[in-house]
């Protein structure tokens, strides 16, 4: 059934909204539905959850500010790394020039005082190791990852730390770059899915910089070498930012390592970068894009929730997983199993320093587009109207209790937790009193969650499909605001 | 400009140096397990450990869409999400439902060699899970509208997946013009057509013919007891029938004779895109390492030829990539490029073929051997890491090989690549008789978009 696995999920709208679609929905263009999951209830499955002891990170502060976070694992001869530097992400972008963290971040990679692009491809890929150096296009943070066998970790974080302090940025490499990079911002325009998801930004951030997903080609051609030398010297700071190693290593080991080859990161005493909430929404909009030869028509469906440390974020994670949250989610079960409209259906909580976004998607044939859409609104509309029965609501937390088992496979997945709790400044019990929390979340509060977040005059609407045949579907719904396949906005109807 | 590339030349060669002196004598820890085959046939790899309260269980039948018949392209795969829709103690979608509910995850996947299952679950739930996969083995209840549904499930997979992106049709016409055999000519997603008309009959003769023990293999891997483990599969599948072999694959395929091209219009794509697909033995073939190190040495990461010449020095590609997907039959070695904006696609063809050419001249430097042999190495630990892919590998080797010690044995085989073999698959195989190429060009939209 290959699963797929997706950042933005579906769904929602206002009452107006879902009762407009079910007046409207044609039956003939709907199959019979079928079952989508029948309980039989005779496998022999333990009612016991496995209660887990996390192992726990050591962690060290070190005298430039960097946190260290080492949790030891000797099973594999290996060792992963992943360092985040607030202040160095595309968040704080100058809001013409959407990229140049994304840039700067790349263009790390590309030579260092003393080491050529090409020697350092060599060397990463003769040693088979990884190194990457990113800048999520609305992320606050700078993120260096990097993996190897243990016995090329001295040498990796050697070139990592050559890479982080010393880069060139050499006119030749971020001409290449910025060669390349076009012809990948054309190319990423023909998915359906990144077209649907940067129209959604939009719609539910506004100007606001979570909005972004993606560089504009505009800022790549006005970016030059000193924008990126200049990037990187104010924003690449150690003072707040977080070193996280897992694997075949120590914290003595791991702390030696990196005060030898950061020697040179200094402190700056800097403040944390602010960042600022984004303006609420003012009111549910619906818009299209009209993207000719599309045989599906992609929706998604969301509105701005909740920052990572809200009180209601266990809540808004249950509710998640209740209508969203995977094949056990109320949207695939419904708009897949039962209807057959999709290949899957789902729908996700992003809840980042500033309030986030809930957002629910899928993608459907042409032609059933009005009924799909209808069944999504109708998911989010119950949520709001009806408290989750009791058993499904034990299921959905049982499923997100008991999965803490699997992380235990991953040091390094379950190192990222702590880094979680690290960077949102959560209680140093936060993950063993995690259980208890989800446990304690009931159906009342999931509705009024629902009716808070979800309700109908927040959620924004978008869909990318075939103009010919798609546009009056969503024309009963309101007036729609379209736009074309290069983001440039047509007119409304 | 001749200065600074003989500088980066000469620091490149002292890097490596200093690094062929470290690579040690590491080597992965050693995977213990137990391979036994039941009254009925069912082939059972179990391999204990207890690093993490958790274990896999990795199901494979030794069917994929090689096997189907004209007529029913992509049923394989069809048949694969049938398979979640209930059986005689297990309601439609009850499988799933209880993996995910009990905090597991769980999937299916076909390729053209095999239909495989997974799930991976906490400690204490080995009885469930191989209740599940044992009752669907036994009891798969077939009703039409399951199948309905699911068709239009996996329609919709082909339109997401391919229908509705750009280059999407690509892969498939690859398949379809250069082999013969329709056993591999064709997608294993199969065409609209063949899915429409796939019936509850086939679905039955299906299970029967392909879902026996005899055909199937499974492999656990993580936090379970060796011996009770045995004893559950026993008593959860020795019951089960065996039922006559399958009928063999005839994966004979007519010698190519010489170069096929086509050229292809996609309205959704935005940049040319060249495929060239040479056909190459099967991963039974003692140059099974060799082809897999020789797509390293073409374009396997930023320090290799194609990538290094053709995207990075000469700019007439934004990417390059080669690999020879899996297969016991005929196969291709594949390479994919997409041409920089505004560059000619024949220059790009003539500068892969010069890459290959320069490459059977010769020669190859060790480092570039190392860097094949050292990546899969690093896949090979980095996959034994979780109970799921150890799972996989043992089932996956003793299907392809017969031989699940190979997870062990991988490790020192790759010591044994060399230069030579490489040069040798190279031009014995990436000829151009023995080559087709597909140009898959953009074709303008006739609108804007908009309502």
């Amino acid at each position: 059934m290959r699963i797929a696995h997706r950042s933005i999920g579906i769904i929602v709208t206002t009452v107006a909204m879902a009762a407009a679609l079910s007046a409207q929905a044609p039956p003939q263009q709907t199959p019979s539905p079928t079952q989508g999951v029948v309980k039989k209830g005779k496998v022999p499955v333990s009612n016991q959850v496995l209660k887990i002891k996390l192992p726990r990170p050591a962690e060290a502060d070190l005298a430039n500010g960097l946190h260290l976070m080492v949790l030891e694992d000797h099973r594999l001869p290996q060792v992963s790394f992943q360092l985040f530097i607030p202040g160095a992400g595309g968040y704080f972008d100058p809001p013409d020039q959407p990229g140049l963290a994304a840039f700067a971040a790349a263009l790390m990679r590309e030579g260092t005082a003393t080491r050529t692009s090409e020697q350092i491809s060599e060397q990463l890929e003769l040693m088979a190791a990884s190194l990457n150096f990113g800048a999520g296009a609305a992320s606050p943070e700078a993120t260096i990852t990097g993996s190897s066998l243990s016995d090329q970790t001295a040498a990796l974080i050697d070139l990592a730390s050559d890479v982080l302090l010393h880069p060139s940025f050499r006119q030749e490499e971020f001409a290449r770059y910025q060669q390349r990079t076009r012809a990948g911002l054309m190319q990423q325009r023909g998915n359906p899915g990144f077209l649907a998801a940067e129209l959604f930004g939009r719609a539910v951030y506004g100007e606001h910089p979570a909005a972004r997903i993606s560089p504009t080609a505009a800022a790549l051609d006005r970016t030059t070498r000193q924008h990126l030398v200049d990037f990187h010297q104010a924003h690449y700071l150690p003072d707040h930012a977080v070193m996280a190693i897992a694997g075949d290593i120590s914290l003595a080991q791991a702390r030696t390592l990196v005060e030898a080859k950061l020697a040179g990161w200094k402190k700056s005493s800097a403040t944390v970068p602010p960042v600022t909430e984004p303006v609420p929404v003012d009111g549910p909009k619906i818009y299209f894009i009209g993207r000719p030869n599309s045989v599906q028509t992609n929706l998604i469906v969301g509105a701005q929730a909740i920052e990572r440390t809200n009180a209601e974020y266990d809540v808004l994670q249950v509710m998640n997983k209740v209508i969203g949250g995977g094949p056990t989610g109320r949207l695939f079960i419904h708009l897949r199993e039962e209807k057959g409209y999709t290949y899957g259906a789902s729908s996700s909580l992003n809840a980042p320093q500033h309030r986030g976004e809930w957002s629910a998607s899928t993608s459907v044939r042409t032609d059933v587009t009005d009924p799909a859409l209808t069944d999504l609104l109708a998911e989010v509309g119950q949520l709001r109207d009806q408290p989750v029965p009791d058993q499904e609501l034990a299921d959905a937390k049982r499923s997100m209790i008991a999965s803490f088992a699997l992380s235990l496979e991953s040091p390094a997945q379950l190192l990222s937790l702590y880094v979680t709790q690290w960077r949102y400044k959560l209680a140093a019990d936060y993950w063993d009193r995690y259980p208890d929390r989800v446990s304690a979340v009931t159906r009342e509060q999931i509705l009024a969650s629902a009716r808070k977040y979800l309700a109908a005059n927040r959620l924004q609407i978008v869909a990318v499909g075939d103009p010919a045949k798609v546009g009056d579907t969503l024309k009963k719904l309101g007036t729609v605001e379209t736009y074309d396949t290069e983001g440039k906005r047509i007119g409304s109807r | 400009m001749a200065r600074s590339l003989i500088r980066r030349l000469a620091a490149a060669a002292v890097v490596a140096f200093a690094l062929a002196a470290s690579l040690s004598a590491l080597t992965p820890p050693s995977i213990k397990f137990t391979d036994t085959t039941l009254k009925n046939g069912l082939r059972v790899i179990i391999a204990e450990d207890h690093v993490a309260p958790v274990f896999s269980v990795a199901v494979v039948y030794n069917v994929g869409s090689r096997n189907e018949r004209t007529g029913r392209t992509g049923f394989a795969h069809l048949f694969e999400h049938m398979m979640f829709k209930g059986s005689e103690n297990v309601g439609p979608g009850e499988h799933f439902f209880t993996v995910f509910s009990n905090g597991g995850t769980m999937n299916g996947t076909t390729n053209k060699e095999r239909t495989l299952y997974f799930e991976t679950m906490p400690a204490n739930q080995l009885d469930a899970a191989l209740f599940l996969e044992a009752d669907r083995m036994r009891s798969l209840v077939i009703v039409k509208d399951g199948l309905d549904n699911q068709r239009n499930a996996v329609q919709e997979e082909r339109r997401q997946g391919l229908d509705n992106q750009p280059y999407g049709r690509t892969s498939e016409a690859i398949d379809d013009l250069a082999f013969d055999n329709p056993a591999y000519k064709h997608s294993v997603i199969g065409s609209m057509e063949d899915l429409s008309a796939a019936s509850v009959d086939d679905v039955a003769a299906f299970f029967k013919t392909y879902y026996a023990p005899n055909n199937a293999i499974i492999a656990i891997a993580g936090d379970v007891n060796t011996a009770s483990t045995l004893e559950r599969m026993r008593k959860y599948f020795e019951p089960i029938p065996a039922q006559p072999p399958p009928p063999a694959v005839d994966i004979a395929e007519p010698p190519q004779g010489k170069e096929r091209r086509l050229t292809l219009e996609d309205p959704l794509a935005r940049l040319p895109r060249l495929d060239i697909s040479y056909r190459v033995p099967s991963n039974l073939s003692p140059d099974d390492d060799a082809i897999e190190t020789l797509s390293q040495v073409l374009a396997g990461g930023r320090s290799s030829r194609l990538y290094e010449d053709i995207v990075r020095q000469k700019q007439l590609a934004v990417q390059i990539n080669a690999f020879a997907p899996d297969s016991r039959g005929p196969r291709l070695f594949r390479i994919i490029a997409i041409a920089a904006p505004g560059k000619p696609i024949a220059e790009l063809e003539q500068a892969i073929y010069a890459g290959i050419e320069g490459l059977k001249a010769g020669p190859i430097a060790g480092t570039e051997i190392d860097k094949a042999r050292n990546a899969a190495r690093r896949q090979l630990v980095n996959d034994i890491g979780s109970s799921l892919s150890r799972a996989i590998r043992l089932s996956d080797y003793a299907l392809v090989h017969g031989d699940p010690g190979l997870i062990n044995t991988s490790w020192e085989r790759l010591a044994k690549i060399n230069a030579a073999d490489v040069q040798r698959v190279a031009t014995q195989h990436l000829t151009p008789e023995n080559r087709s190429v597909v140009v898959t060009t953009p074709k303008p939209a006739a609108g804007r978009g908009g309502l």
